[in-house]
C-alpha cells in the first residue's frame, strides 16, 4: 500500500488546496476498487506498480483534475494584463525621462548614465512586480473581465496599419531640414554664436566650432539615410538598423555638445539658468554670453532627449515588426 | 507520412471522437448510483473501454456544471463516492440523445455517400 500512499500524495500536491483531499480521497477508493476487482485478495507490487502505469503519472492525472489549468493570469485576464503593463512601463520610463530633461533645464544636472540606467532597473521590474501582483490577486478571486455583449459587426474591424510605410512627408522635412542646417553650418562656421545686448557685440560660440566636422558629418548621414528610405518606400529591418546607428550618432554629437556647453559653463563659474538672470544686472556683457550659451546647452539637451526617445520608438518598431513578419511567415508555411 | 506518424495522428484522433460520446455514455448509465469503479466496469461490458484516468475527473466536471450529483457512502467496506444523474442532467441526456440520433443517420449518410462515390471512380 506503501506506493499508493506516495502516488497519492504526489497527486495531492499538484492540486488546488479548495478540493485536494477530496479527490485524494476517491482517488484512493478507486485504485483500491480496481485492485480488488482485479486481484481479489492480496494485490503483488507489480499488480500495483501495473495499475499506477495505467492510471498514469501524477502530474497528468493532477492537470486532468484541473483541466482549465493552474494560472497565476488566466488566458482570460491576460489581454488585459499585458495592456495595463504597457500602460504602466510607459508611464514609468516617460515619468523617468521627464524627470531627466528637467533635471538638467533647471539644475543643469548632468546626464549620468549609469545612474539613468540603475533607475531603469528598478522601476521596470518594480512596476511589472506590482501589475503582477495585482492581476494574482483579481485570478485568486476568479475575477473575469467583463465582456461585451454587443452583437459583434465584423464592418467594424480596425483596418491594417502597414508599419512598414515610409512616411513620405517626414523624409522629406528631414532632408531639406538637414540640408538648411548643414549648409547654413559649413558658409557661416563662424557666425553660429550670440549677439549679447546691450551693445550688439557678437560672441562665437566656440563648443559649436569645436565639431563642427562631427554635426557635419552626422547631419550628411541622417540625409542621406532619409534619401535612400524615401527611394525604397518601405522600411526593411537593414534601414531600421541604420537608422538606429544613425540616432546613435546623433545622439553621441549632441551629448558631446551637451557636456562641452556644460564644462564650458562650468568653468566659467555658470552652472544655473537662474543664477547668471540674477547675476544680470551687475556685469551685462558676460552674462548675456553665460545666458546664451547656456540656451544652447538646453536646446542641445532637448535635442538629445527627443533623438533616445525617437530611438526608443524605432527600436519598439522595429521589434514589432519583426515578431509580425514573423507570425505571417509562420502562417504561411 | 511515416508508419509511426500515421499510429499518432491516428490515435489522436479516435481518442477526440471517442471524447466526444464520453458525456452521452456517462450519463446514459447514471440513471441508479454507480461508484467510479463500478461505472468503469458496467461501460466496459458493454463494449466501451475508457481510460480510468479521462473517466473521474469528467465525473467531477459534470457534477460541477449540475448535471450529476454526489455523494459519499461510508457504510461500506470502505468509503466510496457514488454518482448518479441529476433532474438537470436528464434533461441534457434526452437532448444529447437526440443529437446523437440524428448525427448517426447524418453520419451513415456522408460515409455511406463516400463509399458510393469511391466505388465509381474505380
Amino acid at each position: 500500500m506503501n506506493l499508493i500512499d506516495r502516488y497519492i500524495h504526489e497527486v495531492g500536491r499538484r492540486l488546488p488546496r479548495k478540493n485536494r483531499s477530496d479527490i485524494q480521497a476517491e482517488l484512493r477508493s478507486l485504485l483500491t476498487d480496481t485492485l480488488e476487482d482485479r486481484t481479489r485478495g492480496e494485490p503483488t507490487e507489480e499488480d500495483i506498480v501495473a495499475l499506477l502505469k495505467e492510471f498514469g503519472p501524477p502530474q497528468k492525472v493532477a492537470a486532468s483534475y484541473a483541466p482549465e489549468g493552474q494560472y497565476l493570469i488566466g488566458p482570460t485576464l491576460y489581454p488585459l494584463f499585458r495592456m495595463v503593463v504597457g500602460i504602466a512601463l510607459a508611464a514609468v520610463l516617460g515619468a523617468q525621462l521627464l524627470a531627466i530633461g528637467i533635471g538638467y533645464i533647471f539644475d543643469s544636472t548632468l546626464i549620468q548614465p549609469l545612474e539613468v540606467l540603475g533607475g531603469l532597473f528598478s522601476s521596470v521590474p518594480a512596476t511589472f512586480g506590482s501589475v503582477v501582483i495585482a492581476f494574482a490577486i483579481l485570478q485568486w478571486f476568479d475575477v473575469r473581465p467583463e465582456s461585451k455583449d454587443e452583437p459583434w459587426n465584423p464592418r467594424s474591424l480596425p483596418q491594417i496599419e502597414d508599419s512598414r510605410e515610409i512616411n513620405r512627408g517626414e523624409r522629406i522635412f528631414g532632408i531639406i531640414a538637414g540640408s538648411v542646417l548643414l549648409a547654413l553650418l559649413l558658409a557661416f562656421p563662424d557666425r553660429i554664436g550670440i549677439y549679447t545686448y546691450p551693445g550688439g557685440v557678437f560672441f562665437a560660440n566656440p563648443i559649436i566650432a569645436q565639431y563642427l566636422g562631427l554635426i557635419s558629418f552626422s547631419l550628411l548621414v541622417s540625409i542621406a539615410l532619409d534619401i535612400y528610405l524615401l527611394w525604397q518606400g518601405r522600411w526593411s529591418t537593414l534601414s531600421r538598423l541604420a537608422r538606429i546607428a544613425a540616432n546613435l550618432l546623433s545622439m553621441v554629437v549632441l551629448y558631446l555638445l551637451f557636456q562641452g556647453h556644460n564644462a564650458w559653463l562650468v568653468e566659467r563659474g555658470a552652472s544655473g539658468f537662474i543664477t547668471s538672470i540674477e547675476r544680470l544686472a551687475d556685469d551685462p556683457a558676460t552674462n548675456w554670453q553665460l545666458i546664451g550659451m547656456q540656451a544652447f546647452r538646453m536646446a542641445f539637451g532637448i535635442a538629445l532627449l527627443v533623438t533616445v526617445i525617437e530611438t526608443m520608438v524605432e527600436l519598439y518598431r522595429m521589434v514589432k515588426a519583426s515578431l509580425s513578419s514573423e507570425t505571417s511567415s509562420r502562417l504561411a508555411a | 507520412m511515416n508508419e509511426q506518424e500515421f499510429t499518432e495522428i491516428n490515435t489522436n484522433l479516435t481518442q477526440e471522437l471517442r471524447r466526444g460520446i464520453l458525456v452521452l455514455a456517462t450519463l446514459s448509465q447514471l440513471k441508479e448510483a454507480k461508484y467510479g469503479y463500478a461505472l468503469i466496469s458496467s461501460l466496459s461490458e458493454r463494449g466501451l473501454d475508457i481510460e480510468q484516468g479521462t473517466l473521474y475527473p469528467l465525473l467531477r466536471r459534470l457534477e460541477t456544471q449540475g448535471l450529476l450529483q454526489s455523494a459519499w457512502d461510508v457504510e461500506g467496506s470502505r468509503p466510496r463516492r457514488y454518482y448518479q444523474i441529476s433532474p438537470a442532467g436528464e434533461r441534457v441526456l434526452e437532448a444529447l440523445v437526440a443529437d446523437w440520433r440524428n448525427l448517426i443517420t447524418v453520419m451513415e449518410k456522408l460515409i455511406g455517400n463516400q463509399e458510393g462515390e469511391s466505388h465509381e471512380s474505380h
